[in-house]
């Protein structure tokens, strides 16, 4: 049986149809599955702190393994910092809206079909993953942030920092394997 | 203007040899009665598609981004309808005509705000000083009203024209309005191009508003030495009687102060303390110095609760709408002066001023609704100062003592958290409290927006805002800020010496921060933005909440923005221009700069000189904080005026941006005026209204969204020198996108030339065939054609 999740913004309650919550494995599956991801890293990133470390940490070794990454705001440093050049730096709005486009890759190497938001504000990326809900039906969204998005295709529920961090690393440790 | 009013010539029965009528009544409109100061233009008092094609060329460049903010569209009983994925609701509309519907629909309470504010004010001076009071704003402003001038060809010399401008943008506003009725328009580009229009005419009532009080009220009129005067939580002397307003409205504030100076009883602050709470605030300050202003509108809570005002005076716009509850709950009465916000509150306005005043003070009513605004001044006044003393300013924000205590019953539910706005760890810091530790608690102080959705939702009813006030009391007498008062327009003059180098670009931008205090972290963001551009050698304008939260970071000298810069419109000046309604001013700056500078007919010419301001006054705005529907219209009439706009994080949430796409290189193609050539301009500016995450981001994007197209090489070489600078310091590294803003070596900036050299090589950049060009989006303009 589903999981009953609700909106970690009470008022975020966009429609019937909400995100899938996904948690476990079952991310870190969807992650290793997809063909190409694109992973959009954002400035909570910066500030948000689990098992010790910066959520930019996490995020770091997502990108190391493998997949195609935005850096947004000013994360573009602290990428670098731990040793990723990040495909591209944009704001998280150039990057959404060109997700539109069915053809557009930021490496160019063909459409992505999963689009990972990390370290974005909550309300920000609600926003943003809202316009691809409607106006990009061709991509499947998930957001790997503590916080239930309802308008991601599959998110986190709202998840304690432990779970959060487990999570992460099971999906780095599933992509490194 | 030579003649009043519409001329109207009635004939009961008109015969000749040609024609035979009755009941004729022949209108000769004002248009017609104008003297010709300049030849009209093609668009004089343009209708709601007058301007379409302007807009559909800036939307077929910057396309309209949707972030809708639900599935549904809730408007008609056929509802709810479910647009999501693709479908259509009942009537037809899809998601993206929806969408922009909501923003049309914004942007329609925007404007229509500021107009009735702007209709009250106008219509109060009539009555006041009568339809002849003459708008003259001194003698280094020739040009009194560029927005009335350029969008409706009249050139208003009294009180009275003023109203009769009023009369267009009433009428346009409901033309607007009506496209949004369900079976109306349709398509997602009208609805944007309806917004557009009516956010033009905000500007043009905004102007009207401030304009009208300047000069009857004699606030300054564009003095770069207006004084300096006070601004933050502490700033008022409790030991006397105060008066707080709140709101956008200045006219009934103004009659306390008058009351007050007649009655003997001295200007603000002698006996008694005047001060104001948002733009009202501002306004309070540009008549008389002495009063002060406490803060954004995100301080109406703590300051009621904090119990410092004896009588709350409510005007308009951005109150909270719980005013009177909150008053009531520290005995303090409200006395409200707008229609347009009477809370329930009898109307008072037939009995005398002692019979209100005993009411008051009896605490028979928690407050009055009283719209004579004399009389208003007057209860106002005598209220506060026999209220003082029985009050003994009461608060409910608990003393420090007391905050363990109120805090303890928090379970750490995290419910709190989950309704701010900004998603602050309230649960963490209520939860500390518990235990004795308050130092979370006060830092939220600085990052909180006020707005009190925590305490509504907490299942224990625990007071999170007041406890966050109460751990942040012992700092408060410290928070007070030297602010200059709002100066209102830009000095013909300051555009004469200022003209050439802005659009040169020697002087490498205007920035203006503008609008409320939605701050996705804080208000001092703001004063390090607003710093770092005025040493830049930037003109930093300011107006509103963000001109107040800008005074709250000094520098290494202690002193603010407006202590350490200039306030004069020039390199390196740090200009307030007043309350929401001044921003009129900064747009009027851009307009006066195409007109006295470059020359361009102004009278009616809206079109040629957008196009003017879009590809040559490296002017961007900064509304970090924005989160009203006016801010909404206000940005939106920025961007048909061709001045982009950033909004922060929040901003997200107004459900649509206009952005560019830097690689189209089709979309940022132009004419050159010269020869009618296509040529390719880089995506300068790349958008229109973008949301940014961060302040880091923001400012990286402020000195790139001031890149012109026409940027002589030392312009675009000064501009580059502070984008490559900042993205330096901020991403470690030269920007990426470089290569579509140099246009030639000369560009480059002599600092950065060798490894910039290096870049432009590595992505095989090559200098631009035609790097100078006299750029248009308007094919009449094209000269090779006459």
């Amino acid at each position: 049986m589903a999981m009953t999740v609700k909106p970690w913004q009470w008022g975020n309650v966009p429609g019937h149809e909400m995100a899938t919550p996904v948690k476990g494995d079952v991310v870190a599956k969807l992650v290793k599955a997809a063909k190409r991801p694109l992973l959009i890293v954002g400035g909570a990133s910066l500030k948000e702190k689990l098992g010790g470390k910066l959520l930019i940490d996490f995020a770091a070794e997502l990108a190391k393994a493998g997949i195609p990454t935005v850096a947004t705001a000013h994360v573009y440093k602290a990428l670098k910092d731990r040793g990723v050049e990040p495909a591209a730096i944009m704001t998280v709005a150039d990057v959404t809206n060109r997700l539109q486009d069915p053809n557009w890759s930021v490496d160019g190497k063909g459409p992505h079909d999963l689009v990972i938001y990390m370290g974005v504000s909550y309300q920000l990326q609600s926003q943003m993953l809202s316009t691809l809900k409607h106006f990009a039906t061709h991509l499947r969204t998930l957001s790997l942030d503590r916080y239930f998005h309802p308008n991601a295709t599959y998110s986190m529920p709202n998840l304690k920092e432990d779970e959060w961090e487990q999570a992460l690393n099971n999906v780095i440790a599933l992509l490194k394997s | 203007m030579v003649e009043k009013g519409p001329l109207k010539i009635s004939a009961k029965e008109l015969a000749s040899g040609l024609v035979s009528a009755k009941d004729i009544e022949v209108l000769i409109g004002r248009i017609a009665m104008e003297e010709e100061w300049e030849l009209l233009g093609p668009t004089p008092f343009p209708h709601i598609s007058t301007l379409r094609s302007w807009d559909h060329m800036l939307l077929s460049r910057y396309k309209p981004f949707y972030a809708p903010f639900c599935d549904y569209c809730c408007l008609c009983t056929y509802g709810k309808c479910d647009l999501s994925k693709g479908r259509l609701g009942a009537c037809g509309i899809n998601m993206k005509a929806q969408t922009a519907r909501i923003v049309l629909i914004a942007c329609c309470i925007g404007a229509s705000t500021h107009l009735a504010h702007a209709r009250h004010m106008v219509d109060h001076l009539i009555e006041k000083f009568g339809e002849d009071y003459p708008i003259n704003l001194g003698q280094e402003i020739a040009i009194e009203m560029p927005h009335a001038r350029l969008i409706t060809g009249i050139k208003p010399k009294t009180l009275g024209d003023l109203a009769y401008l009023l009369n267009y943008c009433e009428k346009e506003v409901t033309q607007c309005l009506s496209a949004s009725h369900t079976g109306q328009e349709g398509n997602y580009l009208d609805f944007e191009s309806k917004a557009l229009h009516v956010s033009m005419i905000d500007h043009l009532a905004m102007e009207i508003a401030d304009v009208a009080q300047i000069v009857t009220f004699n606030f300054p009129k564009g003095d770069p030495n207006a004084p300096l005067t006070w601004v933050g939580l502490g700033v008022l002397d409790l030991s006397k009687p105060v008066v707080i307003c709140i709101g956008h409205n200045v006219s009934a504030g103004i009659e306390v102060i008058d009351y007050l100076e007649k009655s003997g009883l001295g200007g603000p602050g002698e006996t008694v303390e005047v001060a104001g709470l948002c733009c009202t605030a501002h306004d309070i300050v540009r008549y008389r110095d002495q009063a002060k202003i406490i803060g954004p509108i995100s301080d109406q809570l703590r300051i009621i609760r904090s119990g410092a005002a004896d009588v709350i005076m409510t005007d308009e716009q951005c109150i909270r709408t719980n005013v009177v509850y909150e008053a009531q709950r520290v005995k303090t009465p409200v006395v409200a002066v707008s229609d347009k916000a009477s809370y329930g509150l009898p109307d008072v306005s037939e009995l005398p001023v002692e019979k209100i005043v005993e009411m008051l003070v009896s605490g028979s009513v928690p407050g009055v609704f009283l719209p004579d605004l004399e009389k208003a001044g007057a209860v106002t006044a005598i209220t506060a100062i026999r209220m003082a003393p029985i009050r003994q300013k009461f608060k409910i924000i608990p003393d420090p003592s007391q905050i363990q205590a109120q805090a303890s019953g928090c379970t750490f539910c995290g419910t709190c958290r989950r309704n701010c706005p900004i998603d602050l760890p309230i649960d963490q810091a209520v939860f500390n409290a518990k235990k004795g530790d308050f130092e979370l608690l006060s830092m939220l102080h600085d990052l909180c927006l006020g707005c009190a959705r925590c305490e509504q939702v907490c299942p224990r009813k625990i007071p999170a805002l007041s406890l966050i006030e109460a751990a942040f009391q012992h700092k408060i007498k410290t928070e007070k800020y030297r602010i200059r008062v709002g100066r209102g327009p830009i000095l013909d003059t300051e555009i004469r010496e200022v003209g050439s180098p802005i659009v040169l670009g020697e002087i490498p931008g205007v920035v203006a921060y503008v609008g409320c205090a939605n701050f996705p972290n804080g208000a001092k963001e703001v004063g390090i933005m607003a710093r770092e551009f005025a040493r830049r050698g930037y003109i930093v304008t300011l107006s509103g909440c963000s001109a107040m939260v800008a005074s709250y970071v000094r520098n290494e000298e202690g002193k603010t923005i407006y202590e350490e810069f200039p306030g004069t419109f020039d390199r390196g000046g740090v200009v307030n221009v007043g309350s929401c309604v001044a921003n009129a001013h900064i747009t009027g700056a851009a307009i006066k700069i195409a007109n006295i500078f470059a020359k361009r007919p102004l009278r009616a010419n809206y079109e040629e000189i957008a196009d003017y301001i879009l590809n040559r006054v490296g002017a961007v705005g900064v509304a970090w904080g924005a989160y009203s529907q006016k801010a909404a219209s206000i940005a939106t009439g920025c961007n048909r005026l061709g001045i982009p706009v950033i909004v922060g994080p929040q901003g997200s949430k107004y459900r649509r941006m206009y952005l560019g796409r830097a690689e189209d290189k089709e979309s940022f193609t132009v004419y050159d005026a010269r020869t009618g050539e296509r040529v390719w301009i880089g995506p300068a500016p790349e958008h229109l209204i973008i949301a940014l995450e961060t302040m880091e981001e923001c400012m990286v994007w402020t000195a790139k969204l001031c890149i012109r197209p026409n940027d002589t090489t030392k312009g675009r070489m000064i501009k580059l020198t502070h984008y490559v600078d900042l993205y330096k310091r901020i991403y470690g590294k030269l920007p990426p996108d470089l290569h579509h803003f140099v246009r030639t070596e000369a560009d480059i900036p002599i600092t950065f030339k060798e490894e910039i050299m290096r870049y432009l090589k590595e992505v095989g950049w090559e200098p631009w065939e035609k790097p100078s060009i006299d750029p248009t989006l308007l094919k009449r303009l094209i000269r090779a054609q006459a």
